[in-house]
C-alpha cells in the first residue's frame, strides 16, 4: 500500500474512533497525550461542520425540539450517515428517514413529516431559475389547441403528503410569522407545495384537487389529464383562477405544446 | 464599461479584498460598498440556481470574484473526484473569476468527505499525487489556480519536507500559483515551533498570486485558525514583513465566524492596504 493512502487511512478511521496510543506515536510528531488531544479538534471540526449543515436545512425542525435535543440528533445522525460530499448543501438527505426510526425522536408524531418538507425547502433554494414566462407564446396556441398544452412547473416546486398539517406547521415556525401561533391537528391528512416565486422558498397548504391537478403536471400529463384528475376530486375545481395565481406565483412557468 | 483581467470582462484583483458572506449580501446589493474585490467559498454557488447564484452575479458585474474552493481535497491519494470538479468546472465557467483557489489539504477517503481541511504529511509521494491533481484541476479548468498554506495542529513524522518547501515545489512543478495565508504561517509557527519570517524566506515571491489575512483564537497552547476575529497584532507585523518582501500583492480579509457588521471587515481592510503602502514606500 501506499504510503499516502496508508496515512490517510489511518487518519480517517481515527475521525471515527479515538486515535489509538501506537497511531500518535506512529503517525506523529510529540508526545502521545499532546498529539491526542491536537487529534480531537480534527474529529471535533468534522462533526461541527456536518451538525451546522443540519442545523441550516432543518431549522423547523430544530425549532420545534430545541437547541440541545436538536444538536443531539444531528450528532446521532452524522455517526450513522457520515458526509460524503464536498458541498455540505447535499447533506442530511436522509435526515427524516433516520428521525422517524430514531426512538427519541418519534414523540414528536410530525417530526419527520416535517423534515421531509424542510428537505424539499433546502432543495428549492438551489434549483435552477426558469426562464420568464412567455405570455405571448401562450397567447398564440388556438383555444382548440389549449387543452392539450402540458403545464411546466418550476423546477423549485415539490408536493409533499402528510397525516399532519405540515404546511401549518412550517409556517408558524417561520421567523417572519405573525399571526397566532396555533395548528389545528383535527382536520386530518393535508398536502403541501414547496414553491419558489422569485429566490425566496414558500410553503402552502392546498387541497386534494389542487394536489391532483400538480401532481400529474408533474408528471408531464396535459391540461385535460390534470383537470380530470383534479375535477374527479373536486367537481368545483376552477381551473381559470388557479393557473392565474400558480403562472403569477411561479408554480407554473412554462407550457410545453403538444410534440414538444 | 471594459476593464483589464479576463477577456470575458471581470477584472483582475488589486488592492485589498473581503470575504463576502450571506450576511453582508443585501449591502452589496443596496449600496456597493467600496472594496478592491470579493472572495466567496466555491461550494456554497454549486447549486443549479437561486438567491445565492443570482446575488454572485449582480456583484460579478461591480467587482472582481474571486472563488476560493475548500472541499475540492487535492491531497487525497484517491485523486480528485469527477463530479465535485465538474461541479467547480460549472461555476467558473458561469462566474469567469479573477481568480481560482484552493488549499493544500486532504477531505476524501473512500466514499467519505470529512469537510475539514485536513493536513498532508509533507513526503516526496505525497508532493507527486498533488502536483498531479493540480494539474487535472488546471486542465479541466483551463486556467491556472493558486493553492494555499493551511494552518495545522499535527505533523506527520513522515514528512520529508517543510510546509513551504512543498508548497514552492508545488508552484514550480505544477505551474499553480501560491495563496500565502499569513495567519495559517502564524498559527503554524505557533503551534509547530519555528520561526514565521524565516519561513516566509522559503517562499518564492514570483508564485504568489493572493495574501489571506484573518482571525485566530487562542486554546492553551495551541492557536486555533476559526477566521473569527480582527487579525492579530503579530500577524499584522508578519504582512508587513511580508510586504517588503513580495510587493504588492492582492490581499483578503477573511471572516467566518461570528461575522461582524461590514464596516469591522472594511476597517480591517482599510488597515491591510495602509501597511501595504507604507511596507512598499
Amino acid at each position: 500500500m501506499r504510503e499516502l493512502a496508508a496515512l490517510q487511512a489511518r487518519f480517517g478511521a481515527a475521525l471515527d474512533a479515538p486515535l489509538s496510543e501506537a497511531d500518535a506515536l506512529e503517525i506523529f510528531l510529540g508526545a502521545p497525550d499532546q498529539v491526542k488531544s491536537r487529534f480531537s479538534i480534527y474529529r471535533g471540526n468534522t462533526i461541527a461542520n456536518a451538525a451546522k449543515a443540519i442545523g441550516a436545512a432543518y431549522p423547523v425542525v430544530e425549532r420545534i425540539v430545541g437547541v440541545e435535543f436538536f444538536a443531539g440528533l444531528a450528532k446521532a445522525y452524522r455517526s450513522r450517515v457520515p458526509a460524503i460530499d464536498g458541498d455540505l448543501n447535499e447533506y442530511g438527505a436522509f435526515f427524516a428517514a433516520f428521525l422517524a426510526d430514531f426512538p427519541p425522536a418519534t414523540h414528536v408524531p410530525y417530526l419527520a413529516d416535517v423534515a421531509r418538507l424542510e428537505w424539499l425547502v433546502h432543495r428549492a433554494r438551489y434549483a435552477a431559475d426558469p426562464a420568464p414566462f412567455d405570455r405571448a407564446r401562450l397567447a398564440a396556441v388556438s383555444p382548440e389547441h389549449q387543452l392539450r398544452l402540458r403545464p411546466r412547473l418550476h423546477p423549485a416546486c415539490h408536493l409533499l403528503h402528510s397525516d399532519h398539517p405540515i404546511a401549518r406547521i412550517w409556517e408558524v415556525h417561520q421567523d417572519t410569522f405573525r399571526g397566532e401561533f396555533e395548528v389545528d391537528f383535527s382536520r386530518g391528512p393535508a398536502h403541501a407545495l414547496v414553491f419558489r416565486p422569485r429566490f425566496r422558498v414558500e410553503v402552502a397548504q392546498i387541497t386534494d384537487a389542487e394536489a391532483a391537478f400538480l401532481a400529474s403536471s408533474l408528471e408531464g400529463g396535459t391540461l385535460e389529464t390534470a383537470l380530470a384528475a383534479a375535477q374527479a376530486r373536486d367537481a368545483s375545481f376552477d381551473l381559470g383562477r388557479l393557473l392565474i395565481e400558480w403562472v403569477g406565483s411561479s408554480v407554473i412557468v412554462d407550457f410545453k405544446l403538444d410534440g414538444e | 464599461m471594459s476593464l483589464p483581467g479576463t477577456p470575458e470582462g471581470n477584472p483582475a484583483v488589486r488592492g485589498v479584498g473581503i470575504g463576502l458572506r450571506a450576511r453582508h449580501y443585501r449591502e452589496f446589493l443596496e449600496s456597493h460598498p467600496r472594496t478592491g474585490w470579493l472572495e466567496v467559498h466555491s461550494e456554497n454557488y454549486f447549486g443549479d440556481g437561486g438567491y445565492d447564484l443570482h446575488v454572485l452575479e449582480h456583484v460579478r458585474s461591480r467587482y472582481p470574484i474571486s472563488l476560493h474552493g475548500v472541499a475540492l481535497s487535492l491531497g487525497s491519494a484517491d485523486g480528485v473526484r469527477e463530479g465535485h470538479l465538474a461541479k467547480l468546472k460549472r461555476l467558473v465557467d458561469r462566474i469567469e473569476p479573477a481568480l481560482v483557489s484552493e488549499h493544500l489539504c486532504w477531505a476524501t477517503l473512500g466514499p467519505r468527505h470529512f469537510n475539514d481541511l485536513l493536513p498532508l504529511p509533507y513526503t516526496r509521494e505525497a508532493l507527486d499525487e498533488v502536483v498531479s491533481h493540480v494539474t487535472r484541476v488546471q486542465d479541466t479548468l483551463r486556467r491556472r489556480i493558486l493553492i494555499e498554506n493551511v494552518s495545522s495542529y499535527l505533523q506527520f513524522r513522515a514528512s520529508e519536507l517543510s510546509e513551504f518547501a512543498f508548497l514552492a515545489e508545488l508552484a514550480k512543478r505544477s505551474g499553480c500559483g501560491i495563496l500565502l495565508d499569513v495567519n495559517n504561517v502564524f498559527v503554524n509557527s505557533v503551534n509547530h515551533g519555528f520561526d514565521p519570517e524565516q519561513a516566509l524566506l522559503e517562499i518564492p515571491g514570483e508564485a504568489i498570486g493572493e495574501i489571506h489575512l484573518a482571525g485566530h483564537a487562542a486554546a492553551g497552547e495551541l492557536l486555533i485558525d476559526d477566521h473569527g476575529s480582527r487579525v492579530a497584532p503579530q500577524v499584522w507585523r508578519l504582512y508587513e514583513k511580508a510586504c517588503r518582501r513580495f510587493g504588492a500583492v492582492p490581499t483578503l480579509i477573511e471572516w467566518d465566524t461570528s461575522i461582524p457588521p461590514l464596516d469591522v471587515l472594511l476597517d480591517e481592510a482599510a488597515m491591510a492596504a495602509r501597511l501595504s503602502q507604507a511596507a512598499r514606500a
